[in-house]
């Protein structure tokens, strides 16, 4: 843990990541401070360009861009972060109990595992959002979390697998140290650096899978985030009739913090594999697939 | 070949359970399913038609198992129902027509991204560290971190809309017939490329990715080593020895990679207004017609299984240690 963290303080990728997202992260929290419009007022005439009053123009119905991008953060990172969150509870949790029981159990979780990995998720998601009706921010949050935790699991079970044979778990086992004390104490602390990465891809994959949704016209339509943002400016056919603003600033902002948690990603996987590493390789092809994996 | 029939038997598996999902959606929602699932159709549809689209996702008088079965049976004989928004053409009619544009586009875009995405990763590799290397991977980071809306999106602004030198809607000229003819080939090209080259933008990066850190991961290997012991040229262990074995894992995370590849064409072709299965599903979305919804589900889960199943073969054809299994 300690040398992980050292590194990643020494790595430049981590240090351009981190302050990316610490940036964002501010704007949200900051939000009220930084602008004095509210997020879904009509404060302007519609479609204005940006100026000294709004710094980022108005949308069609005279909306301020940069108070609903401020407060869209808010929405996306939510989403990003307790999304992520389940999905890698659910992935890591499935993954060591599969590898580390075996036998039966193991059998029952791959193939569940194995049939999410091949049911293209995005269409998925898609049939999931059309009948529950405009999901709130929170459902897709929670349709994410339990639909996207295959990855997780496949990786975390392999990596399991190599722990078993160590000479710690031996010893905790002839111990007699509890079944599900030996996976939470033993396996999990050892398997840090592949939750982190997982982690981190889920975040990214439900910020990016969420703004998706909304942007096909999924989501709340009231909500304010940066889906929706999206979502009402293809609407209002922003980019015809040239309020480029109103579309490309929501994009931009998606595609530094997608960058950012990226940069994070790679930095974490760069510092924690040649310590860290002593399985297969084949894991490591499948943990990179995995933080590219949430471009949709 | 007993390996191929296990593959077979679990793609057929994972092909009933989306169906099972689609069976049981519109049953767990709140409410009335027949209600929710044909709420669109309101008085459009005649009531004999109503009732035969009832039948067909298994609304019948009866226990459930018994309507789940003739849902299964409607499915696998090939009735995936009438749109209500194109109302009367069939589901598979209405799908079957954006599934070529798809197909196409998501086929070539693949073969072109792989085949250029993977050329980058053995040369990233081979010159680990220098500034080519830093280039590629830290393009594809980026690459790989944006979203394919707002590629699309940016390109479609870029390209179709600022310069103007590409169109940004529909996949030929709609003023033109569809035929054999040189004019319409090259509209079909000229109104496919900016997708295709969006796509492409955002697949690269992925595979250069992996084929990279396959690459690496083997350069250390003991028979590399012997090929430049042996006094071969650069290039010949570069090729020959080191990308032909990374070539295996990196086909294996294509099968990885197609549902990434469904998904950002989906996006694509709705930004693009391209008339693939992404554009339909986007206005069945819209028109809340829900034969089409469930039936692009079905769809796309038998063209990412048929995938698979494609790089299954390849997969035994290209690793010689497997050459018995066929």
């Amino acid at each position: 843990m300690r040398v992980l963290l050292d590194g990643l303080l020494r790595n430049r990728k981590a240090l351009v990541g981190a302050i990316i997202l610490v940036l964002v992260l501010l704007a949200a929290i900051a939000a009220p401070l930084l602008t004095q419009y509210d997020p879904s007022a009509r404060v302007g005439r519609p479609h204005q360009p940006p100026s000294w009053n709004h710094l980022m123009g108005t949308t069609r119905i005279g909306q301020d861009v940069f108070a609903r991008l401020l407060y869209g953060a808010r929405t996306s990172l939510a989403v990003g972060f307790g999304a992520g969150l389940l999905i890698t509870a659910v992935g890591t949790a499935l993954g060591i109990i599969a590898g580390y029981r075996g036998g039966k159990t193991d059998e029952v979780i791959s193939f569940l595992t194995n049939m999410v990995l091949v049911v293209p998720n995005l269409p998925l998601l898609l049939v999931l959002a059309a009948f529950i009706g405009q999901a709130s921010p929170f459902v897709i949050a929670l349709i994410l979390g339990l639909t996207s935790w295959a990855w997780g699991a496949r990786v975390t079970r392999a990596e399991t697998l190599s722990l078993k044979q160590k000479d710690f778990v031996k010893a905790a086992e002839m111990i007699g140290e509890p079944q599900w004390r030996i996976m939470t104490f033993e396996i999990f602390p050892n398997l840090i650096s592949i939750v982190g990465i997982n982690f981190i891809g889920s975040v990214i994959f439900a910020i990016i899978t969420e703004a998706t949704l909304e942007f096909l016209g999924l989501g709340d339509p009231r909500a304010i985030s940066w889906g929706t943002m999206l979502y009402n400016a293809q609407k209002a056919s922003a980019l015809s009739v040239g309020a480029w603003w109103e579309i490309l600033i929501p994009c931009f902002a998606l595609a530094l913090l997608g960058l950012g948690m990226s940069l994070l990603n790679f930095a974490i996987d760069e510092v924690a594999n040649p310590r860290l590493r002593t399985g297969n390789w084949r894991d490591r092809w499948i943990l990179l697939a995995r933080s590219g994996e949430g471009r949709l | 070949m007993a390996f191929l029939f296990r593959r077979l038997g679990f793609y057929l598996a994972a092909f009933v359970a989306a169906a099972t999902i689609n069976f049981f959606l519109p049953r767990l929602m709140p409410g009335d399913p027949v209600q929710i699932m044909f709420s669109s159709a309101g008085a459009e549809l005649p009531p004999e038609s109503l009732q035969s689209l009832k039948l067909t996702f298994g609304f019948v008088d009866g226990p459930l198992w018994q309507q789940y079965i003739t849902y299964l049976g409607s499915i696998f004989t090939g009735d995936l129902g009438r749109s209500i928004k194109y109302f009367p053409a069939p589901v598979t009619a209405v799908l079957g027509q954006a599934l070529v544009w798809t197909v196409g586009l998501m086929g070539i875009a693949t073969v072109i991204s792989f085949t250029i995405g993977s050329l980058l990763g053995v040369l990233a590799a081979w010159r680990r560290g220098s500034a080519f290397d830093v280039i590629v991977s830290v393009g594809a980071i980026f690459a790989t971190s944006v979203p394919a809306v707002v590629t699309s999106l940016i390109v479609v602004f870029v390209f179709g809309f600022t310069l103007g030198w590409f169109p940004s809607g529909y996949a030929a000229d709609p003023r033109l017939d569809p035929a054999f003819s040189l004019q319409y080939i090259g509209s079909v090209l000229y109104h496919g490329f900016l997708p295709m080259v969006t796509l492409c933008a955002v697949l690269t990066g992925g595979f250069a990715v992996t084929m990279r850190n396959n690459m690496i991961n083997l350069l250390g290997e003991d028979y590399v080593v012997m090929g430049r012991a042996k006094g071969l040229s650069d290039h010949h262990v570069m090729i020959w020895y080191a990308a032909r074995n990374a070539l295996l894992p990196t086909v294996s995370s294509l099968a990885i990679a197609i549902g990434t590849i469904l998904g950002g064409s989906l996006v694509t072709e709705v930004v693009f207004n391209y008339p693939g299965l992404g554009n339909i599903l986007y206005q069945a979305i819209l028109a809340r017609d829900y034969p089409v919804i469930q039936g692009q589900l079905l769809i796309m889960t038998a063209t990412m299984l048929i995938a698979n199943f494609i790089v299954d073969v390849s997969y035994v054809l290209l690793d010689p240690r497997l050459k018995g299994a066929l």
